[in-house]
């Protein structure tokens, strides 16, 4: 034994488990019970999905147009060794071709949230009937005489039509009820409908298949059919509903040929290579009732409706102290036992208990919907002697009776010998269960927000405000742009506009002298006068005060406004002559003096406002 | 200006006071009791009187989703993801339920963090951030323009140039968005799939179909009774009965 634990052994086992846990943990593969199938014939295919947990992923069957898919069962089996599970589920569907040549499986994934498998396609060759089926009776007389019925232009309403029963009206919550959904058809398909089942309420769907087809009359007429059965469980008490299920069904067109159609070659060609005119036939909605169970549902009732057995059983008959055991409880029988949950344990003195897993296999027998939900519980003896785990109680609704079931597993004793080790916690995949996992197998809850966030509600206001407000900063911009831009030609062209403003301010002044003539104040007056003359001369002339004087004001007057008159010019010099006069000579300034000054320098500007507007230089 | 800051303040009111959470916790409940065609009932209260609530799509996709109706819960969801997309649950039901329908949110090949930051605003969101944007890089402009000539100017510019490009930027990320799958598209809600018709209306052949829940891109709702429809990835385009597809 000490030989056995040597060093080398620790590192050969290092390298035995490396490739182990590079290699992917999660796989699926996808395989059919053959390769070529009849149009009117069915196969199987089966996904084998494996991975490393208690659970893994069910594969989603993407859609496929050339195939009717059923679900037909599954079947789930773990093995536990050393505390590494490995958990392979079987899924099986049977698939009815709709259209003949080379059709295509596409690959199907699956995910855990961590690593993702995916199967190759797969090619199925789809051939017509078998000739001796095509030959068998007077189906297919009856068929070609249909089909030449319908090439006379037959109506196709009556002779094609879709029907939907239930065996029973009235049913408790978790009672299978089936569904069938018979399609009859007296005429010839250019392929097999595609079949839309119908929209529950209240009620789940469970395939029942195979698609069963055969033969009747009906009033005379010999029609086959073809049969979709359907398991359905309620979910609450009250109204259900099925409504319409319908089928969509390519027919041949039943447009004669005209030889002498001008069209004849496109119509040809369009016969042989369409699929014809496409119609869909629905059937009628079935209400149903689903009573309430009885009241009085004893202690340990979870919901479970059917028929059923349980039994418990532990993986070994002996254990030690501080072991993992693995302690199962099987539920089988008939019942929707995808909706059975766990029996709850009996207090365990003996036992600490810890992970729990379940495992489920579906069996469609018969069309009734069973098999067997297996729950696994990790159980760890505390002690050395022999421990008895009680019998375990589990309670069901029977439909056929009426009543209420409880029954017991028997008790299952396990030896334990003293340990070397204490109980410890033990999970099925190998951590502790403080790490969750995310598995990600369902839709997230609903929210309890009333309402969208605080930016999205800005956001709104802010989108729903009207459009012209938002013209609002633009203008602005293009405002302050356009004062930015004269501000600047201001800048630039600084004797332009004292040109402009020479009038306005010279009015100014004129109305500010004679409110200081009015007051008295002569020299003032005369003063402010001759300043705003000079200052009109100069803003006109285009020079400074300083460097104007009469002769060079006339000069540039004359050089810059080539209209003005002389008249003009010598009233400039007058005033200029006078205004200086009493400007340099106050005691000349009288009021009476002042007053024509003022007079005489208005009506100057008035002339002068006249005169240069000539031309510039 | 103090109306119309007045105004601007009182704006999310209206959508504050839509409904209560007394009311939406009572429809919670009939979810959480397996009643969905109870809650789905009360949900759709909520997305008629609350368009733009992505609360009420998420809940009522859920509800589908139980119900098993995957076309319609694929469309609430799509909803509920326009005008929330940046939420962990909505994205997460979302692409559950495109899953359940063999589809994908996120393209094949592309990244998924490329595709978070694509969708990381809504619409509505983008559009506002676009205006937001718009206005500051004017204000900046004015500023820059009424300080001509200082320092302080230059910068009030050169802050509106920028500005002015996120706002540009902005609106052509919305103008890409107009192009997604969600804004312009639809979903089949028809129980097992729609049927596409060569022209629009019953006389024309039917030129494929479109399964239920699948994504469809709407390229013309003009016709009374039908969308003109496109399948991308199939590269097939035809019309639908309006009343088989919704447009998100």
């Amino acid at each position: 034994m000490t030989r056995f634990f040597s060093p080398v052994l620790p590192l050969a086992l290092a390298l035995a488990l490396l490739p182990l846990r590079a290699a992917a943990t999660l796989s699926i593969t996808a395989e059919t019970d053959r390769t070529s199938v009849e149009i009117n014939g069915n196969l199987y295919l089966t996904l084998q999905v494996a991975g490393d947990s208690a659970t893994v992923p069910e594969p989603k069957i993407p859609n496929m147009q050339n195939f009717n898919i059923y679900s037909s069962g599954r079947s789930q089996s773990i093995s536990i060794i050393n505390g590494k599970i490995t958990t392979s589920v079987s899924f099986t569907y049977i698939l009815t071709p709709r259209f003949l040549g080379v059709q295509k499986i596409p690959s199907i994934s699956i995910s855990n949230g961590k690593e993702l498998a995916a199967t190759p396609e797969i090619e199925i060759n789809v051939t017509k009937a078998a000739p001796a089926a095509r030959a068998a009776g007077p189906r297919h007389a009856q068929q070609g005489r249909s089909a030449r019925q319908a090439s006379a232009g037959a109506r196709t309403d009556g002779q094609i039509f879709l029907k939907a029963e239930t065996d029973r009206k009235a049913a408790y919550p978790g009672e299978q009820i089936n569904l069938s959904v018979k399609f009859y058809t007296s005429v010839p398909l250019t392929s097999n409908p595609q079949y839309m089942q119908p929209v529950l309420k209240n009620l789940i769907p469970e395939d029942l298949p195979p698609v069963r087809s055969g033969e009747t009359d009906i009033g005379g007429e010999r029609f086959s059919f073809s049969e979709i059965k359907t398991a359905l469980f309620a979910l609450t008490p009250g109204p259900a509903e099925i409504k319409a299920a319908s089928v969509v069904v390519q027919i041949p067109s039943n447009e004669a040929l005209d030889p002498f159609d001008p069209n004849f070659f496109q119509k040809f060609m369009s016969m042989s290579t369409a699929q014809g005119q496409s119609k869909e036939f629905s059937s009628d909605a079935i209400a149903l009732e689903i009573k309430p169970l009885p009241a009085g549902a004893p202690d340990g009732f979870s919901g479970a409706v059917g028929n059923y057995t349980v039994a418990a059983a532990a993986d070994r008959p002996e254990a030690k102290a501080g072991e993992a055991v693995n302690f199962s409880i099987t539920v089988a029988g008939s019942g929707n036992l995808k909706a059975v949950t766990a029996p709850r344990l009996p207090e365990l003195q003996d036992f600490k208990v810890f992970d729990t897993m379940s495992s489920l296999d579906i069996k469609k027998d018969g069309d009734v919907i069973g098999g067997k939900k297996t729950f696994t519980y990790i159980l760890v003896p505390r002690a050395a002697g022999r421990k008895t785990v009680p019998p375990v109680s589990f309670v069901f609704f029977e439909p056929r009776s009426g009543q209420y079931r409880q029954l017991q597993s028997s008790p299952v004793t396990i030896s334990v010998q003293k340990g070397d080790q204490e109980a410890k916690s033990v999970y099925f995949n190998g951590q502790a269960a403080a790490s969750p996992k995310v598995t990600a197998s369902d839709i997230r809850y609903v929210s309890d927000k009333p309402r969208a966030g605080f930016l999205a509600d800005s956001a709104d206001g802010i989108a729903a405000l009207p459009l012209w407000l938002h013209a609002f900063p633009a203008v602005l911009m293009l405002a302050t742009f356009w004062l930015s831009r004269f501000n600047r030609f201001k800048s630039a062209n600084p004797l332009l506009f004292r040109f402009r403003r020479a009038k306005s301010l010279a009015e100014g002044a004129i109305d500010r002298t004679d409110t200081l003539i009015k007051a008295g104040k002569t020299v003032e007056a005369v003063s402010l006068l001759y300043d705003s003359f000079m200052a009109y001369l100069s803003d006109k002339c285009g020079v400074k005060v300083s460097a104007l004087t009469i002769r060079k004001a006339s000069e540039l007057i004359k050089a810059r406004f080539p209209g003005a008159s002389e008249r003009a010019l010598e009233e400039i010099r007058e005033l200029w002559t006078a205004l200086e006069l009493r400007h340099f000579a106050p005691s000349a300034a009288e009021p009476e003096g002042a007053g024509d000054l003022l007079k005489k320098y208005s009506l100057l500007i008035a002339l002068l406002e006249k005169e240069l507007r000539g031309p510039r230089r | 200006m103090k109306k119309l800051l007045l105004l601007l303040l009182l704006l999310p009111v209206p959508w504050a006071a839509a409904f209560d959470r007394g009311e939406l916790a009572e429809l919670n409940d009939l979810y959480k009791s397996d009643r969905f065609e109870d809650a789905l009932e009360g949900y759709a209260r909520i997305t008629a009187a609350e368009p733009a609530n992505p609360w009420g799509w998420y809940n009522a996709g859920n509800a589908l989703f139980r119900l098993n109706r995957m076309g319609p819960a694929v469309f609430s969801y799509a909803k509920a993801f326009r005008l929330d997309p940046r939420n962990p649950n909505i994205r997460f039901n979302l692409e559950f339920a495109l899953r359940q329908t063999g589809q994908t949110l996120v393209p094949e090949g592309l990244p998924r963090a490329l595709h978070y930051v694509y969708y990381l605003l809504s619409d509505i969101e983008i559009k506002a951030l676009a205006i937001c944007l718009f206005w500051l890089a004017c204000l900046a402009g004015a500023a820059g323009f009424l300080l001509d000539g200082a320092p302080s100017g230059a910068a009030a510019a050169r802050a509106a140039v920028l500005i002015g490009a996120l706002s540009l930027g902005s609106f052509a990320w919305l103008g890409a968005r107009q192009n997604s799958p969600f804004a312009s598209g639809g979903v089949v809600t028809k129980a097992g799939g729609t049927r596409l018709l060569s022209g629009p209306g019953n006389n024309f052949k039917a030129c494929a179909s479109a399964p239920e829940g699948l994504l469809v891109k709407v390229l013309d709702s003009a016709d009374e009774e039908y969308y003109e429809i496109g399948l991308p990835k199939e590269g097939v385009k035809g019309w639908a009965l309006k009343t088989e597809v919704e447009k998100i």
